[in-house]
């Protein structure tokens, strides 16, 4: 098995070798410190695992994955403190570690890149990573996993989630319904700050998709539902509403 | 509308511009009037006049004075066996101020103007002195914010009245300032401040001045607010315009605030208060109350605006007390008065086409200062809001930096020098775990710094990792716990975060410095009533034995959590303390932190 690590800090690509050496048996080691060697390393070489660091000097991670031709890797990126970056890898459901990296995140991370069925439909999630971090303005799609692998929405085609146990159901303005297997705090997480809302704890709605409220303490959405909006919640919700 | 705010405001206004002359002269002429009546027969329609004359001076003396309903009903009663119809119709008119301005009972008010109305409509001669009542419905309006019908009112008597000119346009000048046109409001200020009859009238012109100033500051023209304000105050200090002095010290010190002259601003505010408390009036003084927060937050002298604001929103909440009774009376008034107002509607605009009569300047210019303060409280309203958000944004500053401070350097070097020593003794493996520990506490440090409250789930998060890292820097010097109270939510109680985390570095550090055996640590998440009560105890040497420079560092971290308590307190309204247990002599220590039990959802 191949593993490629592509950072322009030698002691981070130390690092992630020191932490592989455990399985250092049936792993050989690449390492590149440019975007333009890592782009002639993997299309040469197809590594099983690429280790990709976000700041490569004055480029990035992602200027690598839109030259780089071969693909069918599985992908983990590496960071220090890039919020915008890990809020993208989060809304593209892309695995990433932080630096200084942790011996437990590590395994974690890497066992699951071992796992065939942890690295569905890759391709599209990158796409999707790819996409909300070139337009600017926050993201634009959200890679949902769900029992059959995963599903890209629009954030503005979500109208609202709703807590289901651990999972969640995601309504979208076509009128259908997608399940996916995270808790509704994940969305909220995710969403926060993009026109999203906590109305309850099991509701969390797109203020795009607000027809009304109703001062006894319930939103009508443009579809006809009616969300529970909970008391300590509901001036915080009109404010938000007048802001938005 | 704040109808207690608004009796006070007016009689200030009213003496002010009908009668230029000091409270001393003032009262002489009550009690002579007084004295008038005692020798007169009561059925003489001298007698009348005279009582109705005494009713409205009396009334804006003292508009607390509740004798006057029964003189003022009296007087109506006395008049109307006579037959004598001005009298009776001023009997009227008098009864609807009282109830206007004494009783905050629009409801009523309405009812007697419409019943001097009435008497007028029958009686042409009477008609000069319609002005005043019809003024009195238009002040009404004005108080139900039916600002388009006030509006059109003075624009009638602007089109109709030469006399009334003056009167009309300052009205129209206050109207568009309630409505948010400043535009317009500016205009009608400037046009009023031209005109001829203001020449002579100082208190009127220094009164509009100080509304001018107002608007132009929220207009955001900060340096025409400013000379309109010092204008304002220039005519005062000349004349000696006792009325509109702290209204408008009140005002200059808003401009100079704009204006960034935090000295002047306080000076006036200062002085504002000074007059508003010799006159028990609390509007202003919560007005300056709120200006000096601000001034002393601008200066950085952050425990005086705390202090000030303080001040400031006990007068907020005592004052909104009060507009709610009033709301709560309205509300239960509002289908009688609807009703009412149908038939008044229908009989002011047939009087409107008949009218033409010259008031007597009083009325018109009561309503325009009434106008003006009304005016000035809505402008007040809306600074309140942005003041207060600004002062909470202060608040969250302050926190912030008292939470960077608790995870001091202190805890920072000791881990660096840790991770060195395991670096020594060649343990990179031990020396990288701790340190990727470390930067995860660190981050989370980052995180949760960045908000007021996060859920108790994620502090409690927070505090296992502080623990772990403590205790891998140091094995086998403590064990802990952390017990949570079964049925709480973690995920959905909000906290503020790292309450804890200088009490347990307190016993980390302190409590098991000089302990031979192994100490522990409890924490402890338990609902008491409607609060959290968060314990920290430790089995350490308690707190006696420590020296003073220990004493000095944990001082800091108690006062940081009793200031952030304190600042809890005032913004909820509730009694999250701090106590601290000896348990004696190497016994150990307990915290305790009780904290509002508060859901997220």
């Amino acid at each position: 098995m191949t593993v490629a690590i592509i950072d322009d800090e030698q002691h981070c690509i130390d690092r992630l070798m020191h932490l592989l050496e455990p399985h250092s048996d049936h792993v050989e080691i690449v390492s590149y410190s440019t975007v333009e060697e890592g782009i002639k390393g993997v299309d040469s070489l197809r590594p099983d695992i690429v280790f990709l660091d976000v700041q490569l000097h004055d480029r990035t991670g992602f200027d690598f994955l839109s030259s780089v031709s071969y693909r069918d890797f599985s992908l983990i990126f590496t960071t220090a403190y890039e919020k915008y970056a890990i809020e993208a890898f989060k809304f593209s459901a892309i695995a990433y570690l932080l630096k200084p990296v942790d011996r437990d995140d590590f395994e974690f991370a890497f066992q699951k890149a071992l796992d065939k069925t942890e690295q569905a439909q890759l391709h599209e999630r990158i796409n999707v990573l790819l996409s909300n971090v070139s337009k600017g303005n926050g993201p634009k799609r959200i890679s949902v996993p769900h029992k059959e692998g995963y599903v890209f929405l629009l954030v503005s085609h979500v109208v609202r989630c709703q807590a289901d146990v651990n999972y969640t159901h995601i309504f979208t303005s076509d009128g259908k319904r997608y399940t996916a297997s995270k808790t509704l705090k994940h969305f909220e997480q995710l969403l926060d700050g993009h026109q999203f809302f906590r109305t309850h704890n099991s509701h969390l709605i797109n203020l795009d998709f607000v027809a009304s409220y109703h001062k006894n303490g319930y939103a009508i959405l443009s579809d006809g539902t009616k969300i529970e909006v909970s008391t300590r919640r509901r001036d915080a919700f009109v404010k938000a509403c007048a802001q938005h | 509308m704040d109808a207690f705010v608004k009796r006070i405001l007016c009689l200030l206004a009213f003496v002010a511009f009908v009668l230029p002359i000091s409270a001393q002269q003032f009262q002489k002429e009550l009690d002579s009037l007084s004295r008038l009546m005692e020798n007169r027969s009561l059925t003489d329609t001298a007698t009348i006049d005279l009582r109705n004359h005494y009713t409205k001076q009396a009334l804006f003396a003292n508009p607390s004075d509740t004798t006057l309903l029964d003189f003022a009903e009296k007087t109506l009663e006395i008049s109307t066996k006579m037959g004598y119809g001005r009298g009776t119709m001023l009997a009227y008119e008098r009864l609807a101020l009282i109830h206007q301005y004494s009783f905050s009972n629009p409801y009523k008010a309405q009812e007697f103007y419409h019943k001097a109305l009435a008497l007028m409509e029958k009686d042409k001669r009477l008609k000069p002195y319609g002005w005043s009542i019809y003024g009195g419905i238009g002040t009404l309006y004005y108080e139900q914010e039916e600002y388009g019908k006030a509006l059109d009112f003075f624009k009638q008597v602007l089109k109709h009245d030469k006399n009334l000119e003056l009167t009309a346009t300052a009205n129209m000048a206050n109207i568009y300032g309630s409505i948010n046109q400043l535009d317009s409001a500016i205009y009608y200020y400037n046009k009023a401040l031209d005109m001829e009859q203001v020449k002579d009238n100082p208190t009127y012109k220094a009164n509009l001045y100080s509304n001018l100033s107002l608007i132009y500051g929220q207009d955001g023209q900060v340096d025409s607010a400013l000379v309109s304000a010092e204008k304002s105050i220039a005519l005062i200090e000349q004349y000696g315009i006792e009325f509109v002095r702290p209204t408008a010290y009140a005002n200059a010190s808003m401009a100079y605030m704009g204006n960034s002259d935090y000295e002047m601003a306080e000076k006036y505010a200062k002085l504002s208060l000074e007059l508003s408390d010799a006159q028990g009036n609390l509007f202003l003084q919560k007005s300056a109350w709120g200006t000096l927060a601000d001034v002393y937050a601008a200066k950085g002298d952050f425990s005086n605006a705390l202090e000030a604001y303080k001040k400031f929103s006990v007068l907020k909440d005592s004052l909104n007390g009060q507009n709610r009774r009033v709301e709560i009376n309205r509300k239960q008034l509002e289908f009688d008065f609807e009703k009412e107002r149908t038939v008044t509607k229908a009989e002011i605009e047939r009087q409107t086409t008949i009218k033409r009569a010259t008031l007597l300047g009083g009325g018109g210019l009561l309503l325009a200062s009434v106008f003006g303060f009304m005016l000035y409280k809505r402008r007040r309203d809306d600074l309140e809001q942005k003041r207060e958000a600004e002062f909470r944004a202060l608040v969250s500053d302050t926190e912030l930096k008292a939470l960077r401070a608790q995870m001091n350097p202190h805890f920072i070097f000791n881990s660096l020098n840790s991770i060195g020593d395991y670096i020594l003794k060649n343990d990179t493996e031990t020396a990288m775990e701790y340190l990727t520990k470390f930067a995860k506490l660190m981050r989370m440090v980052l995180e949760n710094s960045e908000f007021k409250e996060i859920p108790l789930s994620e502090d409690l998060k927070f505090l296992e990792l502080y623990l772990q890292v403590e205790s891998k820097r140091q094995p086998g010097k403590f064990s802990y716990e952390i017990s949570v109270e079964e049925d709480l939510d973690t995920e959905n109680i909000a906290v503020p975060p790292m309450m804890l985390q200088p009490f347990i570095e307190n016993s980390i550090w302190h409590g098991f410095a000089q302990k031979a055996d192994r100490g522990h640590i409890s924490i402890g998440i338990v609902k008491q009533g409607n609060m959290l009560l968060c314990t920290v105890d430790d089995d350490g040497q308690g707190r006696q034995t420590e020296g003073y420079v220990l004493a000095t560092k944990k001082a800091f971290g108690v006062a940081i959590t009793e200031s952030r308590l304190e600042i809890l307190n005032a913004q909820k309204n509730t009694k999250g303390k701090l106590d601290i247990m000896d348990k004696g002599r190497d016994k150990g220590t307990r915290v305790e932190v009780s904290l509002p039990l508060e859901t997220i959802f």
